[in-house]
């Protein structure tokens, strides 16, 4: 192969290393899209076409959401040039005598004019399977501005707070724009931007256009300059005034904010023993990220609780703010209703990855530093779950306590008119049923709560390690099963819309299916991974008959806690009992699988 | 006197993405002594030495090291193994001080005082974070965490890269020097000759992820030869010599490395009408050019 010039040369290296992601953001969407579309087609309920028509409308529209949501993510397959070194991704190209204007207008104009690419090919092939008038250029010039704002964020600055304000910033100024665009015209007895509409909603003034076209403009120049600075190693040359700004702007953060929340707690390493060692090890490097960003917004909510309320009251109290009475209880509910569950998904999230697996230029690794170390397999991957899931669990609760701590803060009148109820007579009903338990089902509780954080833990823990090990089978895997939920979420759809169908019986089969499938798996991998541990010399008797006594407790407690909830397994088809049993099934299986699977990545 | 077999890998391969890393390689290591891997980029050494420590799982053949398989008792192996790896890979957020602690509590065998003197002489600030040192400087870290709690096998994945001269020839020579006069054993890999040739008593070479030649390096020196010959004829291709593994010149003036009967290749010169103008040991780059091809002249008879 001859590359003839420089401009050849970068375009070859950027369609090598986004080939991958430019296939699966063309797959990924046209498949669900089209399988949407088609089951929509297909299983909706042809006898009523009022119902068929509003089903396959709604279809249309979750296809569109479906096609369009990629490009609000950044490109991630970029990172492999730099292995995710915050910065501009092409910071190897500095030596090469390329001008810093085309060295970054070229990957610009190149992921700009894929990322539309990506999207009119979707748009064109939806078209031609549904006969909808799906939207072509109004949204792919959107997404060619987006495309340009996120590479700007991404690229200018080294700084991650930075580029994720921005980020975040165009990403929901976007969506709010789109939004405000789409549902501009109220659409009685139906959602706001029915795709009959499409044509005329999606016919967006030129002033966006010209817009997108300042925008785009303004951080394809941003992007040059601060490459540029860059690229010469200097420092950002402005007046005093404005440096302290540009100096967070650039600077570049000592190892990330991971490895600041490392290094927030001195705590000396113990010498005496090499659990405790392994402990303080992945206390610092594993748990104390997630404790520290749990505590932390837990501090929050309780912070925006306590000031949401006088908010409120001045919002309402100054007679000059026309105030609609839903937005301002909005301000109230945020911490409880928006900021709690996110703090929650985010500590979870955080909770990934016990077994540190890292990530380098594409390739996903265990660290050898730690795999050397003369510490068993199983005691190691079980160490690393138990202090992850702790730390989670204690984060966790933080986040619980200072939401229950928050409710009085908020008043009554806020949630009268969303739930009906005030939440703090939620909060007393809670109270009181709780002490109304016995002391052995209020721990029964707690150790349902404990023992799932660890297996969520552990089966995180697991598939990142499987996926390192065996990547396109479990890609391959994940795959199937996200179908095969999207599958299930539209038969459900199906279902609330016209339950007089055939989609009835299809859910039916589907979930029963699902429910034979889960416990077929679950018990089929247990068996697999202990015997396959034993056999590798993994796993001790010891130790199984830890993990078996540990599932015994859970199994205990689980059913005490479905009969605090009132489920009765006597006289239930066994299909049922089989379906609410099942996940006291969870933990064994964890316990086998989390050593099974780091074993597989220490030892490849 | 009998020697202690410290690793004995027997038939092992290996293959990733269907390429063929490790082909059948056999080789041991006795205790006392420094062995020596050789081989060029890509010639499976880093993969052998992975299969000793366990990171790698034998699919094909074994690995015992102190007569232990390591994937299925790393404890008792790794308790005994200091390791250095390529990379140089260490936690970024550790300190110094930290990661000498950490190892420390692996290893009751530890030996502070020898720690330090190593920190000191390597003038190492134990205050300082990973992330914060040379590249130089974190291979002296990590060394002195292969070192200091004196392991009965010391594993060196490219020991020198990264450090500068002084401190190979002067501090890395006299560590493994050490551990060997200790009666412990090393194995180390390298693609520079010259530091293999100066600190091993045992060298294999490997190319293509196969053993080409292992031996006690004296012994394996011997066998080899490198002559000047000059011939009445002039030759435009490398003349045909028995025992003649690769050969450099032009014309009537050669430069050949051979192994096996000297009287055999004298024979096959005189027969070309030409004479040995000078002869010596072969050095152990000569010997690796010739074993593995890379000389510019290969003779194919060879």
């Amino acid at each position: 192969m001859t590359l003839r010039s420089p401009t050849s040369a970068t375009l070859w290296e950027l369609w090598r290393v986004t080939r991958a992601e430019i296939a699966w953001r063309l797959a990924l969407p046209i498949g669900v899209g089209v399988a949407a579309l088609l089951l929509g087609a297909a299983f909706g309920p042809a006898d009523n076409p009022a119902s068929y028509q509003r089903l396959n409308d709604h279809v249309a529209a979750f296809a569109l959401i479906v096609i369009v949501l990629p490009h609000f993510v950044g490109w991630l397959s970029m990172a492999k040039l730099n292995g995710s070194r915050p910065g501009f991704p092409l910071y190897l190209a500095y030596t090469r005598p390329v001008r810093t204007s085309v060295m970054v207008g070229l990957p610009m104009a190149y992921l700009t004019a894929v990322s539309m690419a990506i999207y009119l090919a979707s748009a064109m092939v939806l078209r031609v399977t549904s006969g909808y008038a799906f939207p072509l250029q109004p949204v792919a010039a959107w997404i060619a501005g987006l495309a340009v704002v996120l590479m700007m964020a991404a690229w200018s600055t080294r700084n991650r707070v930075f580029q994720v304000c921005v980020a975040m910033f165009a990403v929901v100024k976007t969506l709010v724009a789109g939004m405000d665009r789409i549902t501009a015209v109220e659409v009685p007895d139906e959602f706001d931007w029915p795709p009959r509409l499409w044509p005329t909603l999606f016919d967006f003034p030129r002033t966006d256009y010209a817009w997108i076209a300042l925008i785009g403009l303004a951080s394809f120049v941003v992007t040059i300059v601060m490459v540029r600075w860059d690229r010469r190693g200097d420092s950002v040359p402005l007046a005093a005034a404005p440096r302290a700004l540009a100096g967070v702007i650039t600077r570049t953060p000592d190892g990330g904010l991971w490895d600041w929340l490392v290094g927030l707690f001195r705590v000396p390493c113990p010498t005496a023993s090499a659990t405790r060692a392994q402990v303080w090890l992945d206390l610092k490097s594993n748990g104390m990220p997630p404790l520290t960003i749990g505590v932390a917004l837990a501090i929050v909510i309780l912070l925006m609780s306590a000031v949401s309320g006088p908010i409120d009251a001045a919002i309402n109290a100054d007679p000059d703010v026309k105030c609609p009475i839903a937005e301002c209880f909005y301000v109230r509910s945020a911490p409880p209703l928006f900021l709690t569950p996110l703090s929650l998904v985010t500590v979870f999230f955080f909770g990934g990855n016990a077994f540190g697996i890292r990530w380098r230029q594409g390739r996903t690794y265990v660290s050898p530093f730690e795999a050397t170390q003369a510490y068993g397999t199983a005691q190691l991957a079980v160490l690393k779950l138990l202090v992850k899931s702790a730390c989670v669990l204690a984060g966790l609760i933080a986040i619980a306590v200072s939401f229950w701590i928050s409710i009085p803060l908020l008043g009554d009148a806020v949630f009268v008119q969303i739930w009906g109820v005030p939440l703090s007579s939620r909060r007393s009903v809670i109270t009181d049923a709780f002490t109304a338990l016995t002391g052995y089902e209020q721990l029964a509780l707690a150790v349902v709560a404990a023992v799932g954080v660890v297996v969520w833990v552990a089966s995180w823990a697991a598939l990142g390690a499987l996926r390192t090990r065996y990547r396109r089978l479990i890609t391959i895997a994940v795959c199937l099963l996200l179908l095969y939920g999207v599958f299930f979420i539209w038969l459900g759809v199906a279902v609330s819309v016209d339950p007089k169908t055939a989609s009835q019986l299809h859910l039916d089969v589907v979930h029963r299916a699902m429910r034979w499938i889960a416990a077929v798996a679950t018990v089929s991998t247990t068996v697999y991974v202990f015997w396959s541990g034993f056999a590798d010399h993994v796993l001790t008797t010891r130790y199984a008959s830890g993990a078996v006594a540990l599932s015994a407790a859970f199994g205990a407690a689980w059913l005490t806690v479905l009969h605090i909830a009132g489920v009765q397994l006597a006289g239930m088809s066994a299909m049922n009992a089989l379906s609410v049993v099942w996940p006291a099934l969870l933990p064994l299986m964890a316990s086998g699988l989390a050593p099974w699977s780091y074993s597989r990545i220490r030892h490849t | 006197m009998g020697q202690t077999t410290v690793v004995d890998v027997n038939n092992l391969s290996r293959s990733f993405h269907g390429k063929r890393a490790l082909d059948g390689v056999s080789f041991s290591a006795t205790a006392g002594h420094v062995h020596g891997l050789v081989g060029a980029n890509g010639a499976g050494k880093t993969t052998l030495l992975k299969h000793l420590l366990g990171l790698l799982r034998a699919t094909t053949g074994s690995v015992r090291v102190f007569g232990l398989d390591p994937v299925r008792d790393p404890v008792r192996v790794l308790g005994r193994v200091g390791y250095l790896s390529e990379e140089r890979e260490l936690p970024e957020w550790m300190r110094v001080d930290e990661l000498m602690a950490y190892t420390q509590a692996f290893h009751p065998t530890w030996d502070e005082t020898y720690a330090r003197q190593m920190l000191e002489s390597f003038a190492l600030d134990p205050s300082k974070k990973i992330r914060e040192l040379s590249k130089g400087m974190r291979a002296q870290a990590g060394l002195i965490a292969a070192v200091a709690h004196r392991p009965e096998l010391l594993i060196l994945d490219e020991p020198s890269s990264g450090l500068d001269v002084a401190v190979r020839r002067d501090i890395l020579d006299a560590i493994v020097r050490t551990v060997a006069d200790d009666g412990r054993t090393v194995i180390f890999s390298s693609h520079l000759l010259d530091e293999v040739e100066r600190m091993s008593d045992h060298v294999t070479m490997m190319d293509y992820g196969r053993v080409t030649l292992s031996g006690v390096l004296d012994d394996v020196r011997r066998g080899y030869q490198r002559s000047h010959v000059r011939f009445v004829e002039h030759f435009d291709q490398p003349p045909v010599l028995a025992t003649a593994l690769a050969m450099e010149g032009g014309g009537r003036s050669w430069i050949v490395v051979h192994s096996g009967s000297i009287e055999q290749f004298h024979h096959s010169v005189l027969a070309l009408g030409g004479e040995v103008v000078e002869s010596r040991d072969a050095t152990l780059e000569e010997i690796f050019l010739a074993r593995t091809g890379r000389n510019r002249q290969q003779v194919e008879a060879a």
